[in-house]
């Protein structure tokens, strides 16, 4: 006597959705734009206007090995997961490859000052393949080396994506043609102001939250004081550090000879180790209280000293508890810099508001989509070694 | 041997326990019971001192190591609790080699003392040496935390409820695995529970605690026979002591050579086993409780073997409503029988003091 069940198309919804997404995205918004110099916004230029055939042929083919993937009946369900994985990759490509390929066509014949940018639907196949993988990735449970080889799949597509010619009559690479220089000293500036925020906050946030651990009286109070930081906002206090840091920096000669000073890089890196204490003090303290207590009873009742158990017991235990916290504060504090630039700390940042100051988007973007890679690169290295932290067995 | 003189601990004026002295003897398995709460696991853990004494001493093999370092006196006493306390991080085979690490013995010593331990607790090396405590079930991990407490040798054994939170059926199969340990290595124990049966089981010694002090401290049978004062009477129980007692008697003592004529010597008690050419019971003429020309087919379910409390092979006949029991050995032959009848006749003519194999 069973009901008649209603049919369910789908297998996998949240690909169905991205696919409609994508074809939606494909039939009403730009794939890119040309317009006749930098500073005048440009005509949009739709995929089936932009696309040679065989490159409107093979987007077809990709998108319907993805239906065949997010239907219900055709495929066995891992498979179908693997093919939508697989699909990531080329989709990947193709949308770089059609976007390099239109921009060379398009300024054959144009001024110099003609310029060609992505538009929506380029951006939306992007996101859409990283969704799929993601999608993909968590449903197949694929384990860490899993993860860090498709990681490392997708960015060498990427970067054969980005090293050759393909892309470089792009206006927002031709923007990166002519910063190069810059752009390099930029992202080293970028990436010292996140380690060198990072450090000290590992250096004192992994000790106060051990005391937070074992000092029950003075916990509440910490964590009030570090919440404190953590609500203030960021442009707030690098503007209450400029005073106070440049009469430190006029009153000790030595720390104004070493930059200490109200703008630049000593209160971002100050304003920066505030933001990330709490979450590495608090971390610490809750992996540390998340040990069992039996496993501590008989670690103590077998004879290991207090230092052997932290070693031993304690740390290794609360490690992907620790490194969740390292996570979130790494991805804070590289979009954190960003902001920092404002008081001249340097930076992606540097871009971003320059290129805002001038009305040149591709300037903005030239800041922002590395900012957003880093971050990503960072939160997946860290995601991949959560789990390799974690105790064997329980992966 | 350890002696413990005067142990006191108190806790914000309040002793929750008090001049607790007693002497266990090398090999002996002492088992502290008592209601909940009255300083069962304080007094041990003052014994590796992972509570810390208020006054007394602690007399190890004739050293006195009040003052030793705690870590160093640790190292010297295993120590097994209710919730295993096995680590999660380290597999089966490290958290054995737990103290003999802390000791920095070598690798090969270490391993073959771990597959020694895991084989004296019937866990097969090859399958379980490289799996993590989350692997395993309630009662292998126990295992494993015994075999751990074990591992370095230790002169004393510390048990805290190991088997509180197992299953019933499980905790028996442990019950009977300690009691087989302890007769391997002849380790001194001392082992807390609040259950008295799994105390009768168990010990040889029976400390008895109410409110921090120690009430008595005795042999089982003396305990149950002779009780210090009224509390003792209550806690042991008066309803059932004649099977608390056969709880603590083993079939081999009890057991006789089997009837294979018969003789009608005894009115009712006349039977005969009909064996196969293997010399395994396969028919009981007689002996029935309601009919006893009645033939009985041997089933493996109302067999005894030598180590059979006989308490459960009394349960045994109960249910299946025999007089006697085969007893037969691992092959299953045939090597004696165990009756009613017997069970009245040792009772009857002074028992109650002949000692248990392990009392
Ligand atoms: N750290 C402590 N602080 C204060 N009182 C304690 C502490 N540990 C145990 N007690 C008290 O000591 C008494 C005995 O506890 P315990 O030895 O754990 O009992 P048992 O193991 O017999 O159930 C209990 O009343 C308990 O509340
Ligand atoms: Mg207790």
């Amino acid at each position: 006597m069973a009901l008649p069940e209603r049919r369910r198309w789908f297998g996998n919804r949240v690909l169905a959705t991205l696919l409609i997404a994508a074809v939606a995205s494909a039939v009403l918004l730009p794939f890119a734009s040309l317009s006749p110099n930098r500073l005048v916004s440009g005509q949009p230029v739709m995929l089936w206007q932009a696309l040679a055939g065989w490159q409107l042929a093979t987007f077809a083919l990709i998108g319907l090995l993805l239906l065949i993937a997010a239907l219900a009946g055709p495929l066995p369900r891992r498979l179908a997961l693997w093919l939508s994985l697989g699909a990531t990759l080329p989709l990947l490509a193709l949308d770089f490859q059609a976007l390099g390929a239109y921009a060379h066509g398009a300024l054959a014949n144009a001024s110099p000052a003609a310029r060609v940018s992505q538009g929506a639907t380029f951006w939306i196949l992007l996101f859409v393949s990283a969704l799929i993988a993601i999608d993909a990735l968590q449903r197949l449970r694929l384990g860490p080396a899993g993860r860090a080889l498709y990681g490392v799949a997708a960015l060498a597509v990427i970067g054969v994506c980005f090293s050759g010619e393909l892309l470089s009559p792009v206006s927002i690479m031709r923007e990166f043609a002519n910063q190069r220089d810059n752009f390099i000293d930029q992202l080293v500036r970028h990436l010292l102001l996140v380690g060198g925020a990072l450090l000290p906050a590992l250096l004192v946030g992994l000790p106060l939250g051990l005391l937070a651990n074992r000092r029950a009286r003075l916990r509440n109070g910490l964590f009030s004081v570090l919440n404190v930081f953590q609500t203030l906002p960021s442009i707030a206090v690098f503007g209450l550090l400029i005073a106070p840091l440049s009469a430190l920096g006029r009153a000790v000669p030595w720390l104004g000879e070493l930059g200490v000073s109200g703008i630049g890089v000593a209160p971002a890196i100050i304003a920066l180790v505030l933001y990330s204490l709490l979450p590495i003090v608090r971390n610490t303290y809750a992996g540390l209280a998340g040990v069992s207590t039996g496993a501590l009873e008989a670690a103590r009742g077998m004879g290991m000293t207090t230092r052997q158990i932290l070693w031993r017991v304690e740390i290794p235990l609360a490690l992907p508890v620790i490194l969740s916290g390292l996570r979130i504060v790494t991805v804070q504090a590289i979009g954190l810099v960003v902001v920092a630039a404002l008081i001249g700390a340097g930076g992606f940042g540097a871009f971003i508001f320059q290129g805002l100051g001038q009305y040149a988007i591709d300037l903005v973007l030239l800041g922002a989509i590395p900012t957003i890679v880093l971050a990503v690169i960072a939160d997946f290295a860290l995601q991949i070694l959560v789990s390799l932290s974690r105790p064997s067995g329980t992966r | 041997m350890i002696e413990l003189q005067g142990l006191t601990k108190t806790y914000a004026g309040k002793n929750v326990v008090e001049d607790v002295s007693m002497t266990l003897e090398t090999g002996e398995f002492g088992v502290l019971i008592g209601p909940s709460g009255c300083g069962k696991s304080t007094t041990l853990k003052m014994i590796n001192r992972l509570v810390p004494l208020s006054s007394g001493r602690i007399i190890l093999n004739g050293d006195d190591v009040t003052e030793l370092p705690a870590e160093q006196l640790r190292r010297r006493i295993g120590y097994a609790i209710q919730s295993t306390g096995l680590f999660p991080h380290w597999s089966v085979a490290r958290n054995i080699a737990t103290v003999p690490q802390l000791l920095k013995w070598s690798k090969s010593r270490i391993d073959d003392r771990v597959d020694e331990l895991m084989a004296m607790f019937h866990l097969d090396p090859a399958e379980f040496r490289d799996k993590y405590p989350h692997q395993l079930s309630g009662g292998q991990a126990q295992r494993v935390g015994v075999a751990r407490a074990l591992a370095a040798d230790p002169e004393v054994l510390l048990m805290d409820e190991p088997f509180g939170a197992v299953d019933p059926i499980t905790r028996e199969a442990l019950q009977a695995e300690m009691r087989r340990v302890h007769g391997q290595t002849g380790k001194t124990i001392v082992f807390v529970t609040h259950d008295m049966d799994e105390a009768l089981q168990l010990a040889t010694r029976i400390a008895l605690l109410n409110n921090g002090r120690l009430v008595q401290y005795d042999r089982p049978i003396e305990m149950m026979v002779k009780p210090a004062d009224d509390f003792v009477r209550e806690f042991f129980g008066q309803a059932d002591l004649g099977l608390k007692l056969l709880s603590r008697r083993w079939v081999h003592q009890y057991q006789r050579p089997p009837s294979l004529t018969h003789h009608a010597t005894l009115p009712g008690l006349d039977h005969c086993w009909r064996l196969d050419e293997a010399g395994r019971p396969i028919v009981l003429e007689g002996a029935r409780l309601d009919d006893q020309h009645q033939h009985t087919d041997v089933r493996s379910e109302w067999i005894a073997t030598p180590e059979m409390s006989m308490k459960e092979a009394l349960s045994r006949m109960v249910w299946y409503r025999v007089m006697v029991l085969p007893v037969v050995d691992e092959t299953g032959k045939l090597i004696g029988e165990v009756g009613m009848q017997g069970i009245m006749g040792i009772e009857s003519d002074g028992g109650l003091h002949a000692g248990g194999p392990a009392s």
